[in-house]
């Protein structure tokens, strides 16, 4: 049957293991209502008026105007301005998706690669982090930090979301290393490569990918990080979302949600260009 | 012909000096960067256990269970009731709008579709949830978009209040947790073959039923996944309960938080602690054992 035919007939009849009409529908509507909230902030963040009622009985800039001169003039108030969060913000999530990454790579491939004792033990611990309760982290770094003999600002919230992180950035890689036959590694060797040329020349390059969508998780995931860092930060270290809460924590800000817009188009850009760079299905979680 | 016995003699050829290492020991020298950071994670939980039995004041000396006591007072026990029904509640919810979504991202055929799709799943868990919670506040608020909409179907005279109170957390808990409910249904049922649908179509399933008794069976490991990874990220919910509950809704992550920042009592918080890695830890090997059965069981079947 030729194809323009066999696309007429799929209205009418569809073969097994094709979604319906009912089930597409049905699951846009349960995805549209699963990000209502982040599209409620964006249409908001427009609002001309100052109330939260919805929808707006005006539409205007005034809220990004505000938010602006809260960029460029901080107030005498704030005990950082945003810029400072906002630096501190990119540079955490700078040096925990490198930290993560750095880690992560030599891991998956002794997961993937190696047959060894404690193998079962090695892969629970590390998707512990992915289950293991947020409050208590936050809570134990903070004993941990607080204990120790010296400060530690910028490096205490690194060290968390590198924790946090870990597990996605691990398994992207394995997924990525699981393509690669053993095959090449062999053939890097025979033809004259230290087995660790071999990785750092032949494998590493191969799972590229699969590396790069990690380091983008890992950074997505240490900008958005709040509750750990909720209980890690102090008045001279700020990100973004502690900023924005201990901007927010009396009243609500309709400036907050003009912040907010400039960061979710942010994460969905890196989110969009995740999707591209690992084709689709290929992110893993 | 010529080629087996090429490749098998170079592979037979020594090429190398023997290895100093043990595989084991190349192994762990490998995972230990990531250990590094993992054994912080583990130094922490023992500390926050070995917190748990100090007393106030002498965090590191004392022992005493009196903290674990207070937790068996009416209010705090409340507390770790009203968690725990929470979690199980809003896991049940996302379970059952996760079926139909994993199951359309599983068969989507159009590129453009499935990257849509995915993201739109995706926002929800990496977005922060701060900025869900705002998001949530708009629309729950007595003016907000659910109240406009109820009196405008003619279902209320006047806005019924969803802030504040277990109603809007509970819708809250949903929507944050839900992409960890998509995300393993929609690999189990990439995982159950389109043939098996064919097969029970031909032999005159109806659609229902080939979705109902092939595919819904087939994915029922991927379906508890989702479920405990809800409930355990639920269960030690923080920024939802604190910002859509205040404090008329006190899950056990917020009075965490509370023992620490306004009370200073650290036994305390990390007797709660205990007690929710405890719960995360119970259902996760629950769930491991269900799932590791059925997948014994599905393996002997084929």
């Amino acid at each position: 049957m030729s194809s323009p035919l066999k696309s007429l007939f799929r209205g009418a009849a569809l073969l097994p293991g094709e979604t319906g009409r009912f089930a597409m529908l049905l699951s846009g509507g349960i995805l549209l209502l699963a990000v209502l909230p982040i599209l409620t902030m964006i249409v908001m963040s427009f609002s001309g008026a100052s109330n939260l009622d919805f929808p707006p009985a005006s539409y205007s800039l005034q809220w990004y105007k505000a938010a602006w001169n809260t960029f460029v003039s901080p107030d005498a108030s704030d005990v950082l301005s945003l810029g400072q969060a906002l630096t501190t913000s990119l540079l955490v999530a700078t040096l925990s998706m490198l930290f993560a990454t750095l880690v992560a790579v030599p891991a998956a491939y002794a997961l993937v690669r190696c047959e060894f004792r404690g193998k079962a033990a090695a892969l629970q611990l590390m998707s512990l982090p992915l289950v293991f309760p947020m409050v208590v982290l936050g809570l134990a770094l903070l004993l941990i930090f607080d204990s120790l003999p010296f400060q530690l600002n910028t490096s205490r919230l690194v060290i968390a979301h590198v924790i946090l992180a870990l597990p996605f950035v691990v398994k992207n890689c394995t997924a990525a290393m699981l393509s690669i036959g053993s095959e090449v590694e062999e053939a890097a060797q025979m033809l004259g490569a230290s087995p660790l040329r071999a990785i750092v020349d032949v494998v590493v390059p191969l799972m590229r990918s699969g590396i790069l969508a990690g380091m983008l998780l890992a950074f997505i995931i240490s900008f958005n990080e709040f509750t750990v860092t909720y209980f890690l930060y102090n008045i001279d270290v700020m990100t973004v979302p502690i900023w924005m809460y201990s901007r927010t924590v009396s009243s609500l800000d309709p400036t907050v949600f003009s912040f907010a817009v400039l960061i979710v188009l942010i994460d969905f850009a890196l989110i969009w260009a995740l999707e591209k760079l690992v084709g689709e299905g290929g992110v893993s979680f | 012909m010529a080629h087996s016995t090429l490749t098998r003699q170079v592979g037979v050829a020594p090429l190398r000096p023997a290895k100093t290492f043990s595989p084991t020991a190349r192994a762990w020298l490998f995972l230990s960067p990531a250990m590094l950071f993992l054994g912080v994670l583990i130094a922490a939980s023992l500390l926050v256990l070995r917190m748990s039995v100090g007393t106030k004041g002498a965090e590191w000396s004392g022992f005493s269970l009196a903290s674990y006591a207070q937790l068996l007072e009416p209010y705090y026990l409340k507390s770790l009731l009203l968690t725990l029904r929470l979690a199980l509640v809003s896991a049940l919810i996302a379970v059952l709008l996760a079926i139909p979504v994993g199951y359309c991202m599983s068969r989507l055929q159009s590129p453009l579709l499935r990257r849509v799709f995915l993201a739109a799943v995706l926002l929800p868990l990496l977005v922060n949830l701060l900025l869900q919670s705002y998001g949530w506040l708009v629309i729950l608020g007595p003016g907000g978009m659910l109240n406009q909409a109820l009196i405008g179907l003619g279902l209320i005279d006047r806005p019924v209040m969803l802030l504040y109170n277990q109603t809007g957390v509970l819708m809250g808990l949903v929507q944050t947790a839900f992409p960890l409910a998509v995300l393993p249904i929609a690999s189990a049922m990439r995982g159950v073959s389109r043939s098996y649908e064919e097969a029970a179509a031909t032999l005159g399933a109806s659609r229902l039923q080939v979705f109902r008794q092939v595919v819904l069976p087939m994915s029922l490991p991927g379906i508890i996944t989702g479920a405990t990874l809800v409930f355990a990220y639920n269960a030690s919910s923080f920024v939802v309960p604190l910002l859509l509950g205040g404090r008329r809704v006190p899950m056990l992550a917020v009075m965490v938080h509370d023992q620490i920042a306004p009370l200073m009592n650290w036994p305390a918080a990390s007797a709660a602690g205990v007690v929710l890695i405890v719960t995360t830890l119970a259902i996760m090997t629950f769930s491991e054992f269900v799932t590791g059965r059925r997948r014994r069981i599905l393996e002997a079947s084929q």
